[in-house]
């Protein structure tokens, strides 16, 4: 095997890698709102039904997780929901989205709530309904609040993805276990942890460029 | 006709009772000045003036109309969809919105209201903004239009929240000890504006702290202790005249 037949390999791994991830935000930042609701909901039965639900997601492995996902619908139904390689990707992607959506629920529940009372009282005074205030007051405030911690768990994202070889999806160390390392070949796991910190560096730029974005007001 | 009319409003926390009945009315165009010393209801009656707070029991009326009324034994009280929109409130924290400039600050109410009316009766943008100008101006800060409120000192950040309740063209405006949150040498500026405010038009209900101002600019003056209204009158009865041994305490207690 050569060197530009291993790069070929490589970056197909990677490719699902990012697939996997890009995907997982798509899906896990908006329903992480929607789960947020519920945690903050009034009425109580949803609260606590809510809860529940983020404290078994953050309290198992995301291992445990993507397993369940994958093998626990067909041992219920005897179907195969997921079904060959894309199967097991969407699998993964069903693990991470739920995974990921609560974590950030958390991280939005935070943002809301250290929103000051008096903000909120200014939007009814002057007559702006719940859902006005929410995404014309509240949101902007709740993002800039929430970018370091969003960053942090959005990188831990990007390393969370090579879980998914666990279910044989086809990501990077999965390619590079299977079909590399095999072969007695160690050089391109140094060449993988330099695909991420540039994945990551990358990141880290993007963040601190929303945050100077978000720096001409204060809160 | 007044154009307030408030009718034994009570209201409680838990076991403590912050408004024990509290009864008044407003003419149109007057200033109303609530005084006393902390605890005694003045905040609590104006949270429930304007609804951020609902009295347990009582009546609102604003031009004849109940807007509010609730009373013992009612799971929720009535109000009007339209007692929100009678009532201004400036805040003793400013709380304008940090991510908006001066101007998205006294535009975005105006603007989402006009969104809910019909095409044909809706103010335009260009009116809004005229008036946001107008408005502006006469608070002084026609120049810190596009500042954000991190940029300002208190009492314009005051002044750009007064600005910003007019907006709404309030039937009463109503004002929250709106320079106990400033340095001594920025309060004078806020109440020359809320001073200049005052017209035949304008109704206004102010709690404060400043004697000297209440005196000078109301027409009517309230003083409050334990949540009841202890006195009610003009100035010149409350701060020269005071009938309740309270009233008198209190006010031997303000150097003038």
């Amino acid at each position: 095997m050569n060197f530009s037949q291993i790069n070929l390999l490589l970056l197909s791994g990677f490719g699902k890698t990012c697939s996997l991830f890009f995907l997982t935000l798509i899906f896990a930042l908006p329903l992480g709102l929607v789960v947020m609701f519920g945690l903050i909901c009034p009425f109580k039965p949803l609260r606590w039904l809510t809860r529940t639900v983020v404290w078994i997601i953050r309290g198992t492995p995301l291992m445990l997780q993507l397993f369940v996902v994958f093998y626990v619908p067909g041992m219920l139904f005897h179907t195969n929901l997921f079904v060959g390689t894309s199967g097991r990707f969407q699998a993964a992607l069903v693990a991470f989205v739920i995974n990921y959506s609560c974590y950030f629920a958390e991280i939005y529940r935070g943002g809301v709530e250290s929103i000051p009372r008096g903000q909120y009282e200014a939007a009814q005074v002057l007559g702006l309904s719940r859902v006005e205030t929410f995404f014309r007051v509240v949101l902007m405030q709740v993002v800039k609040r929430i970018l370091a911690p969003m960053s942090n768990e959005v990188i831990t994202l990007v390393k969370d993805t090579s879980l998914a070889r666990v279910i044989a999806v086809a990501e990077i160390f999965y390619i590079n276990e299977v079909r590399i390392l095999s072969k007695a070949i160690i050089w391109p796991l140094f060449y993988i942890g330099v695909f991420f910190l540039l994945f990551v560096g990358a990141l880290t730029l993007l963040f601190n460029y929303a945050e100077k974005k978000l720096s001409y007001y204060k809160l | 006709m007044a154009i307030l009319e408030v009718k034994n409003l009570r209201k409680h926390f838990g076991g403590n009772e912050v408004l024990k009945g509290v009864d008044f009315s407003l003419e149109k165009g007057n200033v109303l000045s609530i005084i006393g010393s902390s605890g005694g209801g003045k905040t609590t009656l104006l949270r429930c003036l304007n609804f951020l707070e609902k009295a347990d029991e009582g009546d609102i009326f604003v031009n004849g109309e109940c807007v509010y009324h609730a009373e013992a034994g009612m799971k929720k009280p009535v109000v009007s969809p339209k007692a929100q929109r009678s009532m201004g409130l400036v805040f003793q924290q400013f709380n304008l919105f940090p991510q908006y400039s001066v101007m998205d600050n006294l535009m975005l109410a105006p603007k989402l209201q006009a969104k809910r009316l019909p095409a044909d009766a809706r103010e335009s943008a260009q009116e809004i903004l005229a008036r946001a100008e107008a408005l502006l101006a006469r608070v002084g800060l026609s120049e810190k239009a596009n500042a954000y409120p991190c940029e300002l000192s208190g009492g314009q950040c005051q002044r750009v929240a007064i600005a910003r309740a007019l907006m709404l063209q309030p039937e009463i405006l109503c004002f929250d000890e709106p320079t106990s949150a400033l340095d001594p040498e920025l309060t004078g500026e806020v109440l020359r504006v809320i001073r200049s405010l005052k017209n035949s038009e304008r109704t206004m209900i102010i709690v404060t702290h400043e004697m000297e101002f209440a005196r000078n600019v109301s027409d009517k003056v309230i003083f409050m202790a334990d949540g009841v209204i202890e006195e009610m009158g003009t100035p010149e009865e409350i701060f020269d005249h005071p009938k309740s041994e309270k009233t008198a305490a209190f006010l031997s207690h303000r150097a003038f």
